[in-house]
C-alpha cells in the first residue's frame, strides 16, 4: 500500500534554539488510522504544524504522497492544505457563521457549485447527527456538537489525510467514543487519519498503531496487536 | 473508497469560481462596512476631508489660471510720449512704428481720450476739471508681432519721443511663477494628504484584520488562498475610497455653492464677469476613480504585509 505521509529524519529547531523534533521518521499508509502520543512538549503539535505547512522542517524531508513539502511554496501552500483536513481540540469554528456556513467553507474555497455545497453540507451533517442544527450558531451548540461540526468541516471535502489534535480532550468518554467511531470509519472512505492524543485508555480501546514521542524523538512505533490491555 | 467517486459533480469553470468568490467577497465586505457604521463613516470622513483639501486648492488654482489667463495673453506695450510731443508727431510716430516687422498694431490714445476715460472710471470729474490743463501724455498702445517683446520694449524706450515704456512681461512672468508655485504646493499637498488617506485606509483595514485574525487563521488552515483572504479587504478599501471621493466632491460642491455668489459680487465690482468653475463630469469621475484606487491600494499594502507574516516559518 502506498503512503500518504512520510517523515524522513525530520528535525525541527525553532528560532531561539528549542529543539521540537529530532530525526523523526515514520510513514502513514493510504487508508490507515493511527495515533501519536506523548507528554506535553513531546513535539506532537510541531508534527502537525509540519504536516499542515505552518512550519517547515529544519532538516529532513516530509513527503505528502509524492510531494516534498519543502518545495511547496506560495499559492501551493493553500492547495496542499485543502488536501489535509484538521480537527482541533478547541474546534476553531467561526462564531458569527452558522453550522452550515462553517461546514461549507472548504467547499467554497474549492469553488464547488452552490447547489452541490448545500447537498453535501446536509449529507455530512446528517452523518454527524447534526442535520437539525444547520442554522444554529456555534455558541448555541454543546461542546460535543461543536466538535462534530469541526469534524464535519474537516471531512466534507474528503481530504487525503485528516489530522486531529486532541479531538476528545474536553469531551466525556461517551462522546469521545462516538467521535473515535466516526474517525475509524473514515479510512474506508479514502481518508487516512492521524490523531494526536494522550488519552491512553482511548488508545488501548481503539487498538490502532501508536507513535510515541518524547522530547522530540520518536521513541516507539507500536503496532495494534502489540498494544497491552 | 468513495473519494473521486463516479457520482462526483463536474468541476465548475475557473471563471465561474472566480466570479462566485468575487461576489462572495463583495457582499461580505459590504456587510462588514454596514455592521460597523460608526467606524466606516469615520474612516470615510477623515479620508474625504484629507482629499477635499488638495482637490479644493487645485480647483482654486484652476480658477486663478482661468481668471489671469486673459491678462497673461495680453502682450501689449504702453509707450507714454513726452508731454511736448504734439498729436501730429504722435500720429507720425505711430505710422512709422506700424512699419516695423515686430509690431502688429499701434493704437493712439490721445491725452483727451485718456482724461475722459479717467474721468468716467474714477468718479473724480470735479477734481480733474479743477486742474485746468490736461496733465496726461499721449499713449501709444503697441501690440508686438514677434516673439521677443522685451527687445521691442527696449527699442521703444530708446526713441527720443519716449517718456516711459510700460511692459508687463516681468509682472506676467512673476504671476506665472506664483501660479506655478501654487500649483506645486497643491501637488505636494495632494501627495501628502493622499498618503495620509492611504494610511487611514491601511490602518482601518489593519484593525479589521486584527479583529478577524482568528477567522483568517482558520480560513488559511482550511486552504484559503491569499487572494481569497485578501479580496474582502480590497473591496472594503475600495468602498472606503469611493465613499471618501463622493464625500470630497460633495464638500467641494458645497463650498463652491457657498462661495459662488459673494465671489461673483466681488469680481463684478471690478468689472469682471468671472464665475467660479467647479469640476466637470469627466474630472469628477476621475476623482472618484483616483480615490477608489487609493482605498484599494491602502488595503492591498496592509493585507500584503499581513499575509507575508503568516507564511510558514523557515529555520
Amino acid at each position: 500500500m502506498s503512503s500518504v505521509l512520510r517523515f524522513d529524519n525530520v528535525s525541527k529547531q525553532y528560532p531561539g534554539g528549542h529543539q521540537a523534533l529530532v530525526d523523526v521518521s515514520f510513514e502513514v499508509a493510504e487508508g490507515e488510522m493511527l495515533f501519536v502520543t506523548g507528554h506535553s512538549g513531546a513535539g506532537k503539535s510541531t508534527l502537525l504544524r509540519l504536516i499542515h505547512l505552518s512550519e517547515r522542517p529544519s532538516r529532513g524531508v516530509v513527503l505528502f504522497g509524492e510531494r516534498n513539502l519543502a518545495r511547496v511554496r506560495g499559492g501551493k501552500v493553500a492547495l496542499h492544505r485543502r488536501e489535509v483536513g484538521v480537527v482541533y481540540q478547541d474546534h476553531r469554528l467561526l462564531t458569527d457563521r452558522t453550522v452550515a456556513e462553517n461546514v461549507s467553507l472548504p467547499l467554497i474555497l474549492r469553488g464547488t457549485r452552490r447547489g452541490d455545497i448545500a447537498k453535501r453540507v446536509r449529507s455530512v451533517l446528517e452523518r454527524m447527527g447534526l442535520g437539525h442544527r444547520q442554522k444554529a450558531l456555534p455558541a448555541q451548540l454543546s461542546a460535543g456538537e461543536q466538535q462534530r461540526v469541526g469534524i464535519a468541516r474537516a471531512i466534507i471535502a474528503e481530504p487525503r489525510l485528516l489530522v486531529a489534535d486532541e479531538p476528545t480532550g474536553n469531551l466525556d468518554p461517551t462522546l469521545s467514543a462516538e467521535i473515535m467511531e466516526l474517525f475509524a470509519g473514515l479510512p474506508e472512505r479514502g481518508t487516512s487519519v492521524l490523531v494526536v492524543s494522550h488519552d491512553l485508555p482511548l488508545l488501548r480501546r481503539m487498538r490502532k498503531r501508536v507513535l510515541v514521542l518524547d522530547h522530540g524523538r520518536l521513541i516507539d512505533d507500536i503496532a495494534p496487536q502489540d498494544l497491552a490491555e | 473508497m468513495s473519494r473521486n467517486a463516479a457520482t462526483a459533480p463536474a468541476a465548475p469553470s475557473r471563471l465561474r469560481v472566480w466570479l462566485d468568490q468575487h461576489l462572495h467577497s463583495l457582499a461580505f465586505s459590504l456587510g462588514r462596512a454596514a455592521r460597523k457604521p460608526g467606524s466606516t463613516l469615520l474612516t470615510v470622513a477623515v479620508m474625504g476631508l484629507a482629499l477635499a483639501l488638495p482637490l479644493g486648492l487645485s480647483i482654486v488654482m484652476d480658477n486663478l489660471r482661468h481668471f489671469t489667463g486673459s491678462v497673461q495673453q495680453s502682450r501689449e506695450i504702453g509707450l507714454f510720449l513726452k508731454l511736448d510731443v504734439d498729436p501730429a508727431a504722435a500720429a507720425r510716430l505711430a505710422a512709422s512704428l506700424r512699419q516695423r516687422a515686430d509690431v502688429e498694431s499701434v493704437e493712439v490714445r490721445t491725452p483727451e481720450q485718456a482724461l475722459a476715460e479717467f474721468r468716467d472710471g474714477s468718479g473724480l470729474g470735479e477734481a480733474i476739471d479743477a486742474l485746468g490743463e490736461n496733465p496726461l501724455p499721449t499713449l501709444l498702445l503697441v501690440q508686438p508681432a514677434g516673439a521677443d517683446d522685451a527687445a521691442l520694449a527696449r527699442a521703444l524706450q530708446a526713441l527720443p519721443q519716449a517718456d516711459l515704456v510700460q511692459h508687463d512681461a516681468l509682472w506676467r512672468q512673476r504671476l506665472e511663477r506664483w501660479l506655478g508655485f501654487g500649483q506645486r504646493v497643491v501637488q505636494v499637498l495632494a501627495v501628502l494628504l493622499g498618503l495620509g488617506a492611504l494610511l487611514v485606509v491601511g490602518n482601518t483595514v489593519r484593525l479589521d484584520i486584527q479583529s478577524r485574525r482568528e477567522e483568517i487563521g482558520v480560513l488559511q488552515l482550511l486552504g484559503a488562498s491569499d487572494g481569497f483572504i485578501r479580496r474582502p479587504f480590497l473591496y472594503l478599501g475600495t468602498w472606503y475610497g469611493l465613499g471618501a471621493g463622493i464625500l470630497a466632491l460633495g464638500l467641494i460642491g458645497a463650498a463652491g455653492l457657498a462661495l459662488r455668489e459673494p465671489l461673483a459680487a466681488l469680481t463684478a465690482s471690478y468689472g469682471s464677469a468671472f464665475r467660479l468653475q467647479g469640476l466637470d463630469a469627466f474630472h469628477s469621475a476621475m476623482v472618484l476613480v483616483g480615490t477608489t484606487l487609493l482605498g484599494w491600494l491602502g488595503a492591498w499594502a496592509v493585507t500584503g504585509h499581513f499575509l507575508r507574516q503568516t507564511r510558514p516559518t523557515e529555520t
